[in-house]
């Protein structure tokens, strides 16, 4: 498999304590992998470092791009947050979109801060929300949507730009646990279908278990892997939703 | 134990040193309200000496005098209520992790409003002194000023007693006016938010506005069969009242209209905000800019109205002549006073609305949103709906007196000149307040562990 993102002797201190010790991690393209461990293992962490969020204090950690490889440890802040907004999406756990816009328009705007035009990004945001069950209501705003709807309209954020990796911190820690099953099936599904790769932070054992790889940290170090090459394919949840399977956006 | 003496022993545990260096001490997010607070102050006292000397007089006239000094009292005092209830959001939402973890602990609902209304109020005290500090240094040069042609002098100094019943009229009014605001915040065991609650802005009050202002002009149609000065100038003031009520009642309205018109034709993400941002609540943003409608419309309408009784004044006699002189003198203080107090509350509400949106804000920056994208959104959804504001007020008001309007500018193109510098210099007041406001997105984005709902 190509790696897509490869970190190396990754470490990451804060005032008392140790949050990254020396990690190495591979996460391979097309990948959905779990990050898994207690609170304070350094997960999020490790997360944050990989999607250019924070800086480590030593280590490298390098991007396959189609043209060259690309040191993140080594880039400005400008340059960092241009990659996020082309290369990666992002799924919070309170979905972290703006309540006065509205589902379409929250999805548009990661497109229109790349510089794509107005009538452009909706047309595609309201494909993406379309796709991932949201037809028709791509006009409410999110005090209009349930916690499971606001999510999806997270996803397709993440998504809508061509990211090729999403990053995705306890997407379902804020749901119930019908709710949070579907989310998950369209999360797996959606970046499975557009060959992304998935990073998730979750304390959930069920979210884990259906992403192919997991990963344990402890004390800032990587304890367990059960490794790509062992993985399973992406599990579907039981028939919780109506997707048919339309995520090639 | 009572609520309100739970809160007394608690908050001086909320203003302790949360870091080891002064900046994380909250003094620099006290500045802000503090600088508000102590403005207003400077500016009530400054009317409050500027006027003392009316109420020496006793003759005729002294009673016109009067009533404008109440009514510039009142046009600032209208503005430090929404100050207040802004300061009072800003001071929950700067403690929001020290408040919500008291309501965990077991502190209810009314301890927790109890201890933010104290600290807002001890804001204002502190604000309010400083600006006493600041008014002493004023107050010779404002005793240069001239009122029926004579310095006022000594008159310029308030007493001591009055001096102090200011400041505590200041936190009072800043304590009324947080418990209100208050009741838009809440804070929860599990963290502060605000109440979002639907906030249209209805055709309605357009019509009833338009109404309104109908009625105003056929009075100033009529106001030369009135005959004598004073009659004319109490015309002229329920006039302006009812403009003022009407510019309230259409404000909102005419703000949600332009948002609309504006997210139609929005090509860049930061006008996209902008434009959402204000129909979210436009009566929340006409709170914000609707006392430069006041403004605007009060330097137009008086404006225009003295410069036409100035060239009439010389057959009027003297008196009438330096009344309108006065009248004018009273009008500039009282504008300067009432873009000061609009930059103040656009600044604090500025800053209470970017920790509103901490949480959000640190997401947007983590996916990408440049900072100056997210500064330049919110420093339109002021700055927009102010010159829509100022620009249909000023409009308004040249309206209402058009006959006198013309020929002051052909005659007296300097009183438009004026009005312009004014408005300028009130604009750009306005924009450096929402500038520091917004600074506050760089120490939000500066530590975002604090704000964002991460893991681990």
């Amino acid at each position: 498999m190509n790696a897509i993102l490869h970190a190396q002797q990754l470490t990451k201190h804060y005032p008392g304590s140790i949050a990254l010790d020396h990690v190495d991690f591979i996460a391979n393209a097309g990948e959905s992998i779990a990050i898994i461990g207690p609170s304070g293992s350094g997960k999020t962490t490790l997360l944050h470092c990989l999607a250019g969020i924070l800086r480590p204090d030593a280590g490298t950690i390098t991007l396959s791009t189609p043209t060259a490889p690309l040191r993140l440890d080594t880039l400005g802040d400008a340059a960092l947050s241009r990659l996020r907004r082309e290369e990666f999406g992002f799924v919070f756990q309170q979905g972290m979109l703006l309540p006065e816009l509205t589902a379409v328009e929250n999805v548009a705007l990661a497109l229109m801060l790349n510089g794509t035009d107005r009538a452009t990004s909706e047309s595609r945001a309201a494909e993406w929300l379309g796709a991932l069950g949201l037809a028709g209501m791509e006009q409410r705003r999110l005090g209009e949507l349930s916690g499971g709807q606001v999510q999806r309209v997270a996803i397709a954020r993440a998504q809508v730009t061509g990211a090729r990796v999403v990053f995705a911190d306890e997407p379902t820690g804020a749901l119930d646990s019908a709710t949070s099953n579907e989310v998950l099936d369209v999360l797996l599904r959606s970046v499975a279908a557009n060959g992304r790769t998935l990073l998730v932070v979750t304390h959930d054992p069920n979210v884990a278990a259906r992403c192919q790889r997991v990963v344990e940290l402890r004390d800032g170090r990587i304890v367990a892997d059960s490794g790509s090459a062992v993985a399973a394919p992406a599990q579907p949840a039981p028939a919780t939703t109506s997707f048919k399977g339309a995520f090639n956006v | 134990m009572s609520s309100l003496s739970m809160a007394l022993r608690l908050t001086p545990y909320l203003a302790r040193s949360s870091g080891s260096s002064l900046r994380e001490t909250g003094l620099r997010d006290a500045g802000l309200p503090i600088l508000a607070f102590g403005t207003v102050t400077a500016l009530l006292l400054t009317v409050a000496g500027g006027s003392q000397v009316f109420w020496s007089w006793s003759d005729d006239i002294a009673g016109t005098y009067q009533a404008l000094a109440v009514v510039a009292m009142v046009l600032l005092v209208i503005p430090l209520l929404t100050l207040g209830a802004s300061a009072a959001r800003l001071a929950a939402r700067r403690r929001d992790d020290r408040l919500a973890s008291l309501r965990l602990l077991g502190a209810n609902s009314a301890t927790v409003v109890w201890m933010t209304v104290i600290e807002s109020t001890v804001l204002a005290a502190v604000g309010a002194v400083a600006g006493a500090g600041l008014y002493a240094c004023m107050a010779p040069f404002l005793g240069l000023i001239q009122f029926r042609g004579q310095a006022i002098g000594s008159h310029a100094w308030l007493s001591v007693p009055s001096i102090l019943g200011c400041i505590l009229a200041v936190c009072v009014l800043a304590a009324a006016s947080a418990a209100l605001g208050l009741r838009k915040v809440v804070v929860t065991p599990l963290g502060v938010r605000t109440r979002q609650t639907a906030d249209g802005a209805h055709w309605v009050r357009g019509l009833i506005a338009a109404v309104v202002v109908v009625i105003g002009v056929v009075a100033m149609g009529m106001l030369s069969s009135f005959g004598a000065f004073i009659v004319i100038i109490a015309v002229m003031g329920g006039c302006f009242g009812l403009a003022l009520l009407a510019l309230n009642l259409m404000g909102p309205w005419i703000l949600k209209l332009r948002a609309s018109s504006q997210l139609k034709r929005a090509k860049k993400p930061e006008h996209l905000l902008a434009a959402r941002t204000v129909l979210e609540s436009p009566k929340e943003s006409w709170r914000q800019v609707g006392g430069v409608a006041m403004t605007s419309f009060v330097g137009v309408f008086v404006g225009v109205g003295m410069a036409v009784a100035d060239t009439m004044g010389g057959s009027a006699g003297d008196e009438t002549a330096l009344l309108v002189r006065d009248i004018n003198t009273g009008v500039m203080i009282t504008l300067l006073g009432s873009f000061l107090m609009v930059a103040c509350s656009a600044g604090v509400n500025q800053a209470a609305a970017v920790l509103d949106r901490a949480s959000t804000l640190v997401a947007l920056d983590r996916v990408g949103m440049p900072r100056k994208l997210m500064v330049a959104a919110r420093v339109k959804a002021v700055m927009s709906p102010l010159f829509l504001v100022a620009g249909v007020s000023a409009a308004a008001a040249a309206v209402l007196v058009l006959p006198l309007t013309g020929a002051v500018l052909l005659t007296q193109p300097v009183v438009f000149l004026t009005i312009g510098g004014v408005f300028a210099a009130g604009f750009l007041l306005v924009r450096l307040a929402v500038a520091a406001g917004t600074a506050q997105i760089g120490q939000v984005l500066a530590r975002p562990e604090r704000y964002a709902s991460m893991g681990s």
